[in-house]
């Protein structure tokens, strides 16, 4: 899964002179055309759901281990889905395994597509000339590094060293639990991901505001004296807003995929915060599939069901922005 | 592009399509017939050549890349593993862990114990024939010791003869310590008597090698000429390493000829059962089935004890670790057995101590300290520490998957209820964690260690002596130091023994380690398997299995 | 467009200089190093602070850098580390060899099936068909590649035992049959990575394959064929489909990208000698060497691939401008 060029085409703006007001209805209205999509929506949107409320939907705690109920297979009594090697309650560590996803991408989407490309984007598209040169440059290296293999290696090499930043922090703040918990490994998966993931909006952005800024009223702005975050915020954000949106809405199953092979890998989400990566991992070999399967279909099926629905999401969103 | 390009195009597809089907079904069909195909095509092989019937004499066993085949910068079991088959060197250690003579044939030892005469057999030969001189075996601890090799490993296993650190340092030209007397007389001076100095040079730093090819060919390490009872005849880099039984080794001709360890490829297990391995070592999801006598693993099955201790070990500098009370605390929080019977699936032992069995000084009885949550939190009373102070502590160990150790994240468990202690858990990476465990900057951490040889002065001294580099704990004791440097050069065994005893006992008592699990390998051996020999720590071990006729 | 290919093909350098530069600063920054690694248990800091001092390592970054700069423009990528004996070139390029015969493999299998796929989409425009072929293959790209090996493994060689569990025994056996017929057939081994380097591909090419059949469809020669009277199959064989193949360059880029992602993993899982196996190794035990020459060949496949896809891309549709900086 390539997750650095959103879907969208952004090779080809669309006409905004004549489509930028009425866009978000009219692709809102094709899109509620599309059954499988608005069906994958309401499961996108119940799975995120349950995995905002993990910790009042879950039977247990997610590192509560009972040694002597290890190994149970789905349907034992307390356990609906199961427990893991240290008896811990697979329902539970698959509801939060849930919420890590619902975390990871929706924090990847506002750093990376939300805030760092379009602002890049913008300002690349604004000022053009030498910014528009080094941005498009600096995402022409991001675009073409294999971006998985960075990752691990970032990811691999300041695990360590943001460990001792997020403990200094827990000391002046008096924050809890960042790291005992494996939370601080969200800040990385965030990082990183965003790092790789901004090109694709930054594109969008940039190409959407070089054709609003030939439009008359920004011309107009700019001869009343108007200052460039003025012109920004007011007359070009508004327009590419929703188009940000579309960009990184069909990017969510990449965000989501690279989050589980990193993990799995071992440098993404750290224990004893549940991933699928982990849960997979824990679950997967040949032997173990034949001896405890449920440790392996069980977070595989949802997380299966979760990244279709990403994908069909993505699609559905891709066609009724592109009329189809 | 013309109609004939693509109609190229589409039969190579097609044709790809059929060859992958015809594959599959193909498969389905040799299935049955594999066996018999394979037989056929070793015995024409077999037959061609007018070579000693090798059929039966091949052994196929999972393995581990090496890092080097060089003896002497190898530090890993792994590599060690092949390294013995191939080198050797004076002394070995046979079977039953008795020291034996190797190449030499009889060794005297002064009456003061300082000086060692290794007189060498006539028939100890290299692979490629040649005859083994005093020469070669002083030109190969030299090299050993040689600066310019930089071997991380040398000191710590040669540094008791005379001269070895100056020469590796490379304040002195000359290694007085070793010289060649005649051409099969080899005299080693050491320091100091010490009881288990033959022991040491059973280690691959003392192996002999060959001075003409090292000298001759830069990627000699490919292809060693060696003097050990196996000769390296393949390494495919990520695939397999093959040994074949040298003909030139004094003991003659061995039951296995060819070993073919393979290197890469999924489960071992899975592979035994369809016959592409002799030998698989059993993980935790199929010992049930190994165990149950109705399993069809069940007659194949074997579990052995080996040489290594695991266990948690204290920077008793750092707070809350400077207090014993904390540390034993900790450890009569920890309850092994159930941990062992249920998260293990009782495939680890229990420690009974810190000496692993088959360390002389090893007894069954457990000596370590009992698994008692109210008498921990009685010790953890005493402590200076209680809630309002404990500074927060964190658990290191190594790891690179998704997921900590089991048994850690057991330990962590208990230690949250019985204690009410909240520890966190660090996964580092080998580098990372060695990394840690040097600069002094981990609170407790997870390892093991296994025995080089089965001298209690491997594990006691090396790691828990308080003036050795090793001592990563910091701990300290004058009494258990000076019990300890007794030990080192007493020449009674029996009193060496007690000697050793006793310091264990006190090490237990101060706790600057918990131990946790001794070794063991299971392991399904098939039948075509006589004798297996598993052997509990880095050993010769090819020449003791016995293939059936 | 000359101007625009130059531009991108002088950057390359600069673009491999920056990322070398950046793994090998990160590499170096992060704990641990190769020689602590490889002393293992028994260490003396003084021998190793020796070691380090002789082989460099105590220089300041930038001083290593160059050095391997020029080592490396040399083409020659140092000693590995946890091979000793061995260049990093030596323990790299059958492995190389490993993960290219799959990755060949895989895209002989997705390209061939995707464009079928397509193509029958297109065809069966309307019907259940299409949408059924489009919504398989997304799920298909949809299925986690861990997922995917560990449900083969279990099912192929675990439960059938038909395939071998991991491991690597190239592309092709040749069984005898009674020790006269060779057949030559796939590799078992084969079939367990391919099918999950493969499986996220095929969406992609077929949906393009679908789209341009549709398109060419639509154009005048097209119809003008038509018109003449040629038969349906015809006019789809001689005109529709040799028109639409040609735009497939572009996802090649797309589809090797998968490929390689997807090594990473299947190769772990499976025991496959190949790079994407020897990636975690080499990190693990902080070969230096070894991770930089996996940088710049992955680095350079990507860069290579996404430069070729991009003009491909401006040749196959003239309406897209490459480079454009209106």
């Amino acid at each position: 899964m390539n997750m650095r060029d959103s879907e969208i085409d952004s090779r080809s703006p669309i006409d905004v002179n004549k489509k930028s007001m009425s866009l978000t209805a009219a692709v809102w209205a094709r899109f509620r055309r599309k059954r499988l999509g608005v069906l994958s929506l309401i499961v996108v949107v119940s799975l995120f759901v349950i995995g905002i409320l993990a910790p009042v939907l879950s039977p247990y705690d997610y590192r509560e281990t009972d040694l002597t109920s290890a190994l149970l297979s789905p349907g034992s009594d307390g356990h609906l889905l199961g427990t893991d090697r240290l008896g811990r309650d697979l329902l539970t560590r698959t509801i939060y395994s849930i919420r890590t996803t619902v975390i990871i991408t929706a924090v990847t989407m506002l750093t990376g597509g939300l805030l760092l490309g379009p602002v890049l984007g913008l300002l690349a598209g604004f000022f053009g000339r030498w910014t528009d040169v080094l941005i498009s440059r600096i995402g022409e290296i991001f675009s073409s590094l294999p971006a998985l293999l960075m990752m691990i290696l970032i990811n691999a090499t300041l695990d360590e060293r943001l460990r001792g930043q997020i403990r200094r922090f827990e000391d002046w703040s008096g924050i809890d639990g960042l790291i005992s918990t494996g939370a601080y490994s969200y800040f990385l998966v965030f990082g990183t991901l965003s790092l790789f993931f901004w090109v694709g909006s930054m594109r969008i952005v940039r190409a959407q505001v070089l054709s609003i800024r030939e439009l008359d009223y920004i011309t107009a702005a700019e001869a009343l004296g108007a200052t460039p975050v003025r012109i920004l915020s007011r007359h070009i954000f508004p327009n590419v807003a929703f188009l940000i949106i579309l960009g990184v809405s069909s990017a969510l199953a990449g965000i989501a995929g690279s989050e589980l092979v990193l993990t799995w890998v071992g440098v993404g989400v750290q224990p004893p915060m549940p991933s699928f990566g982990s849960l997979l991992f824990e679950g997967s070999g040949a032997r173990t599939v034949r001896a405890y399967p449920h440790l392996l279909l069980v977070p595989g099926t949802i997380v299966t069901l979760l990244l279709f629905c990403f994908v069909l999401l993505g699609d559905a969103i891709n066609d009724a922005y592109r009329g189809d | 592009m013309s109609s004939r390009q693509l109609s190229g195009i589409l039969l190579g597809v097609v044709g790809l399509l059929v060859l992958a089907i015809g594959g599959l079904s193909a498969i389905l069909l040799l299935q049955g017939n594999e066996q018999e195909t394979t037989t056929t095509a070793v015995d024409q092989s077999v037959s061609s050549t007018d070579k000693v019937d090798l059929s039966g004499r091949e052994l196929r066993l999972p393995g581990g890349e090496p890092v080097t085949l060089d003896p002497h910068l190898t530090t890993d079991a792994v590599s060690g593993a092949y390294i013995v088959e191939i080198y050797s060197g004076l002394v070995t250690m046979n079977a039953e862990l008795e020291i034996v003579p190797d190449l030499a044939e009889s060794i005297e030892i002064s009456s003061d114990g300082l000086v060692y005469v290794f007189s060498l057999r006539e028939d100890a030969k290299f692979h490629d024939g040649r005859a083994v001189t005093a020469e070669d075996v002083v030109w190969s601890i030299h090299r050993a010791a040689s600066p310019e090799l930089r071997s991380t490993v040398t000191l710590e296993y040669l540094k008791d003869i005379v001269g070895v650190r100056e020469y590796y340092y490379g304040l002195k030209p000359e290694l007085a310590g070793v010289v060649a007397l005649d051409d099969r007389t080899i005299q080693i001076t050491i320091d100091s008597p010490k009881p288990y100095f033959l022991a040491k040079l059973t280690y691959p730093s003392a192996f002999v090698v060959d001075r003409s090819q090292i000298e001759s060919n830069r990627n000699w390490v490919r292809s060693p000429n060696a003097t050990g009872p196996y000769k390296l005849a393949e390494w495919n880099l990520g695939e397999s390493i093959v040994l074949e039984a040298s003909e030139h080794h004094y003991l003659g001709l061995p039951s296995v000829h060819r070993a073919i360890y393979t290197l890469a490829g999924g489960s071992a297990l899975t592979r035994f059962e369809n016959d592409e391995l002799d030998v698989a070592y059993i993980s935790i999801n199929d010992i049930d089935r190994a165990r149950d006598p109705s399993s069809s693993l069940y007659k194949y099955y074997q579990a052995t004890a080996s040489m290594s201790v695991s266990y948690i070990a204290f920077n008793v500098t750092q707070a809350p670790f400077d207090d014993v009370h904390v540390r034993r605390a900790m450890a009569m929080a920890i309850d092994r057995k159930t941990i062992a019977e249920i998260t293990f699936n009782g495939m680890t032992m229990p420690a009974t101590g810190i000496l692993p069995p088959g360390v002389f000084g090893y007894t069954e009885s457990d000596k370590t300290l009992p698994y008692d949550p109210e008498a921990a939190r009685a010790e953890f009373s005493k402590s200076k520490y209680n809630s309002s102070n404990m500074p927060p502590i964190v658990y290191t160990e190594t790891g690179g998957g998704a997921s900590a150790g089991l048994d850690t994240q057991a330990f962590i468990e208990q230690w949250r209820q019985v204690l009410g202690l909240e520890i966190e858990v660090r996964q580092a990476d080998w580098a990372s964690f060695l990394d840690l465990i040097d600069s002094n900057s981990a609170q407790m951490w997870g390892i093991g260690w296994s025995m080089d040889y089965p001298d209690p002065e491997n594990i006691l001294d090396i790691k828990l002596h308080g003036e050795s580099r090793e001592n990563n704990t910091l701990f300290s004791s004058p009494e258990i130091n000076a019990l300890l440097e007794k030990a080192r050069t007493n020449f009674s065994v029996s009193e060496r023994i007690a000697q050793y005893q006793e310091a264990e006992l006190l090490l237990i008592e101060a706790a600057p380690w918990i131990p946790l699990w001794f070794g063991s390998n299971h392991v399904v051996v098939s039948e075509d398997i006589e004798h297996w020999f598993e052997p509990p720590m880095t050993l010769p071990r090819l020449q003791h299995i016995k293939l059936r006729d | 467009m000359l101007q625009y290919t130059i531009r991108r093909i002088s950057i390359l350098p600069l673009l491999l200089l920056v990322i070398t530069f950046s793994t090998f600063y990160l590499t170096r920054w992060g704990p641990g190093d190769p020689i602590s690694v490889i002393a293992g248990q028994v260490r003396d800091p003084e021998v190793l602070a020796q070691i380090r001092e002789a082989e460099g390592l105590n220089d300041p970054i930038y001083v290593q850098y160059v050095r391997w700069l020029g080592d490396a423009s040399r083409g020659d990528f140092g000693e590995s580390y946890i091979r000793r004996g061995f260049t990093t070139w030596e323990v790299i390029s059958p492995r190389l060899w490993v993960t290219g015969q799959l990755g060949i493999a895989a895209l002989l299998v997705i390209f061939p099936i995707g464009i079928f796929a397509g193509g029958l989409g297109a065809r069966f425009r309307g019907s259940w068909l299409d949408p059924t072929i489009t919504l398989s293959l997304l799920f298909a790209a949809a299925l986690p590649g861990i997922l995917v090996v560990a449900v083969l493994q279990w099912l192929f060689a675990v439960q059938l035992s038909l395939l071998p569990v991991g491991g690597w025994g190239g592309w092709i056996e040749i069984y005898w049959i009674a020790g006269i017929v060779a057949v030559p057939i796939l590799d078992p081994h084969i079939y367990i990575p391919l099918t999950a380097y493969t499986l996220g591909g095929f969406v992609g090419v077929a949906r393009l394959v679908r789209a341009t059949v549709l398109e060419v469809n639509r154009t005048d020669y097209v119809r003008t064929a038509r018109a003449k009277g040629l038969s349906e199959g015809t006019v789809q064989r001689r005109h529709v489909l040799r028109n639409s193949l040609l735009p497939l360059v572009t996802v090649v880029a797309f589809s090797l990208a998968g490929i390689i992602e997807g090594s990473i993993i299947a190769e772990t899982l499976l025991g496959i000698p190949g790079i994407g196996s020897f990636l975690f190794q080499a990190i693990g035990s902080r070969d230096y060497n070894a991770i930089q020459a996996l940088t710049v060949i992955y680095s350079a496949t990507f860069i290579i691939m996404n430069l070729v896809a991009d003009l491909a891309y401006s040749l196959v549709d003239p309406r897209i401008q490459v480079g454009e900086t209106s």
